[in-house]
């Protein structure tokens, strides 16, 4: 009866986490944004600088009618917002908080299982591109995927450095074997992953797929309402998962000062000054076009990757 | 090119990181009262007393958005034996703020300063009709105009007020003289008394 | 592989038993409307659940490694380029009236034919062996690795080496002569929402549908 209580905390705790940290990655997005714009940003919702903005996004979401155009597919286009948030929802199960299993659910193959759920999540997006019969969607669908096709292999890539490193695929195991000096070695890796993982995300400056001034909003063009409120949660769900992902894969998850009883909050401050960074890429750079976006992937980051894997073999052979 | 690569980049983070500590920009305005410059054309006030229908203001708004109606009267001579005058009466005066494009014409072009910027701008209407404000409207807007900046420390006087300043000075001039005569009258009698 | 003496039958099925097989009939079933819809992008889109219910298949196994690998390639990858390509065709909403081949009856039997000499192999290898999965793992991570790298090295550099022949050739064969060429710039044109082609018909075109034209013009490349 305990383990099955033990799996219902555990799962509870995955879905708070999973309601909660994307809206707070959305309002710091809201705050932080605005002040690196000379602006305020929300400051009425809720009454202290408008802490509960994405409240009312939400309410007012839920209240605008759920439009299916004419023309759509429509089963596949209602389909799509749910495909693309649950990989995410499954993922954050998969990634270690702290040390002694505070984790949702150890996987021994875990890192695999984080990849291939989140090339999962994509299908939504050209899902959704496609079934919207609008022409400014196919190509946000087109660009979608192959944005995909050209980033996943990097990230994969990188990833494979670290399990080499670690001896391991399992999340929990690779941040056991984390040490500081990982950080220097693993370096270009992290660089690798994260950039591909933002490509992923379809965050700027790699938001070719949404690019509101070319393509109005790619995919999403024709939602409304509470299923165009799934894909914007689907993006922030995403950017949390990559920044613990990141967290777990190269900044040692856990380890630090105190980690014996603070562990989970090292993971949490790691994870949260990434999605800082992830912001301030936003606020910074402008959009690629969709040909840098390709020769960036194909022409730097895979041979980075390749180098970083490399590395880590030559130096797991002289250390060993 | 940067001597070292991604520099550019980098310079780019900064100045975004930058303003982020900065102050921000914005103004509460709601919450918090804009500070407008002393010459703000926010709404026109129309000071009636000096106002003598002359129609200039109507005709060169490049809009038409003044509307002035007025009557003659007649009024009696001043002194008897005089000639009648005939003396333009304003009936109404009124400025259609939906078409006023605030260009401020009709102030420069008003002869008697009847009419004057006042940077009042909350006066928005869910009606478009209610933009037309009446004379009376318009009168109580003179109550916001401010005071005009002082003039230079060196600069000319004022036209009215040097006028208005020989006036009195020859007034006063007048009352001495008057007065000095009247003395030299009043001791005149006296030493012829004496 | 443990052999285990006394099996305990297959007339009082576990729960994971029962799982299995209903998740294979979903598998099947999923995989029957791929072929048989004829609806493009729904036919790609069933391929997820049946690839899908692969994965599941092999999870029951306890072939963890295994089934998210057949995730992260088929229905990451593989998939995502099947509608990538078929969203290029401009595969309409609704039944596409050519998407029958004609040779049904050939596919169906070649099918029958793979999957009776596929069903016949294992049950002519196993026979009622009995492989326990309670103990440890073998398809774990670890487990999957040494068989790999200690005793099927060399399958496994034969394959990447097979993979490594396709690469070159796909290399080759889109270097060949201007046209085709000329055909990859304007699928890249179409993806990045410019007429690839800069003359001013193109101009009237590309609102309508780049991607299409772009797949014209590489068949006429092509051919």
């Amino acid at each position: 009866m305990s383990g099955t209580l033990d799996v219902v905390l555990r799962l509870v705790a995955v879905l708070v986490a999973f309601l909660v940290l994307p809206l707070v990655v959305g309002q710091t997005e809201h705050k932080v944004m605005a002040h690196m714009q000379g602006r305020l940003g929300p400051m009425y919702a809720g009454g202290f600088h408008g802490w509960a903005q994405l409240v009312a996004d939400g309410v007012k979401f839920a209240q605008k009618e759920d439009v299916v155009p004419a023309g759509a597919d429509r089963r596949v286009f209602q389909l799509a917002p749910a495909v693309s948030l649950l990989p995410y929802l499954l993922v954050l199960i998969a990634i270690p908080v702290g040390p002694n299993g505070l984790v949702g659910q150890a996987i021994d193959a875990g890192l695999f299982f984080v990849l291939a759920v989140m090339g999962v999540g994509v299908l939504g997006s050209i899902m959704a591109g496609w079934a919207s019969a609008n022409k400014f969607s196919l190509l946000g669908g087109l660009r979608t995927a192959a944005q995909l096709m050209a980033y996943e292999l990097p990230m994969l890539l990188a990833a494979g450095s670290v399990a080499m490193a670690a001896g391991t695929i399992s999340l929990p195991g690779i941040v056991q074997a984390f040490h500081w000096w990982w950080i220097p070695w693993q370096l270009i890796g992290g660089l690798v992953f994260f950039t591909a993982g933002l490509a992923e995300l379809q965050r700027p400056p790699f938001d070719m797929p949404v690019a509101d001034s070319e393509i109005i909003f790619g995919a999403y063009t024709e939602y409304t309402g509470l299923r165009f409120a799934l894909f914007l949660l689907a993006e922030y769900a995403g950017i949390v998962v990559l920044c613990a992902l990141t967290t777990v894969l190269f900044l040692g998850g856990w380890h630090g000062p105190l980690s014996g009883s603070f562990g989970w909050l090292w993971t949490l401050v790691k994870t949260a000054l990434l999605a800082f960074v992830v912001i301030w890429l936003r606020v910074t750079y402008p959009r690629l076009r969709e040909d840098q976006l390709q020769k960036l992937a194909w022409t730097v980051l895979i041979p980075l990757g390749l180098a970083q894997i490399a590395l880590t073999g030559i130096v797991k052979v002289v250390i060993s | 090119m940067s001597p070292v690569p991604g520099h550019g980049l980098a310079k780019g983070l900064a100045v975004t990181l930058r303003t982020m500590t900065r102050r921000s920009v914005t103004h509460q305005y709601p919450d918090a009262a804009p500070q407008l410059p002393p010459r703000s054309r926010g709404v026109i006030g129309l000071f009636e007393e000096n106002c003598t229908v002359c129609m200039l203001c109507a005709r060169e708004c490049p809009d038409w958005c003044i509307y002035i109606d007025s009557h003659k009267e007649t009024v009696p001579p001043a002194a008897p034996g005089g000639r009648e005058r005939s003396r333009n009466v304003l009936d109404r005066f009124a400025i259609d703020f939906s078409l006023c494009m605030y260009c401020g014409i009709c102030i420069e072009v008003c002869p008697f300063d009847a009419l004057f910027w006042s940077p009042e701008f909350e006066y928005a209407e869910t009606d478009i009709r209610e933009l037309t404000h009446e004379r009376d409207k318009l009168r109580e807007w003179m109550w916001t105009v401010p005071t005009p900046p002082a003039l230079d420390p060196g600069a000319e006087e004022p036209k009215e007020i040097a006028a208005a300043r020989k006036t009195a000075e020859k007034l006063a001039a007048a009352q001495e003289t008057a007065a000095q005569e009247g003395t030299a009258q009043e001791t005149e009698p006296r030493e012829g008394d004496a | 592989m443990t052999l285990a003496a006394a099996h305990p039958g297959f007339m009082s099925p576990s729960g994971v038993e029962i799982a299995f097989a209903l998740v294979g009939i979903a598998t099947l079933g999923a995989a029957l409307i791929t072929v048989t819809t004829r609806q493009l992008v729904h036919a790609a889109l069933w391929l997820v659940v049946a690839l899908g219910g692969l994965a599941i298949e092999y999870l029951l196994l306890t072939a963890e490694f295994i089934a998210w690998v057949q995730v992260l390639i088929y229905v990451g990858s593989v998939v995502v380029l099947l509608l990538f390509g078929l969203m290029l065709t401009k595969a309409p909403i609704g039944r596409s009236p050519d998407a029958d081949s004609g040779n049904g009856w050939v596919a169906l039997t070649v099918a029958v034919a793979a999957a009776a000499t596929l069903v016949w192999v294992v049950v002519d290898a196993f026979r009622s062996t009995w492989i326990d999965l309670g103990g440890a793992a073998q398809g774990s991570t670890k487990v999957t690795g040494a068989v790999l790298f200690r005793h099927w090295v060399l399958p496994f550099e034969a394959l990447s080496v097979l993979l490594l022949a396709a690469l070159v050739g796909a290399i080759v064969l889109s270097r060949r002569g201007a046209p085709a060429r000329r055909a990859a710039s304007a699928a890249l044109g179409a993806l990045s929402g410019r007429g690839a082609s800069s003359g001013p018909g193109a101009m009237s075109e590309r609102a309508a549908g780049s991607e299409r034209a772009a797949v014209s013009k590489r068949k006429t490349g092509e051919s």
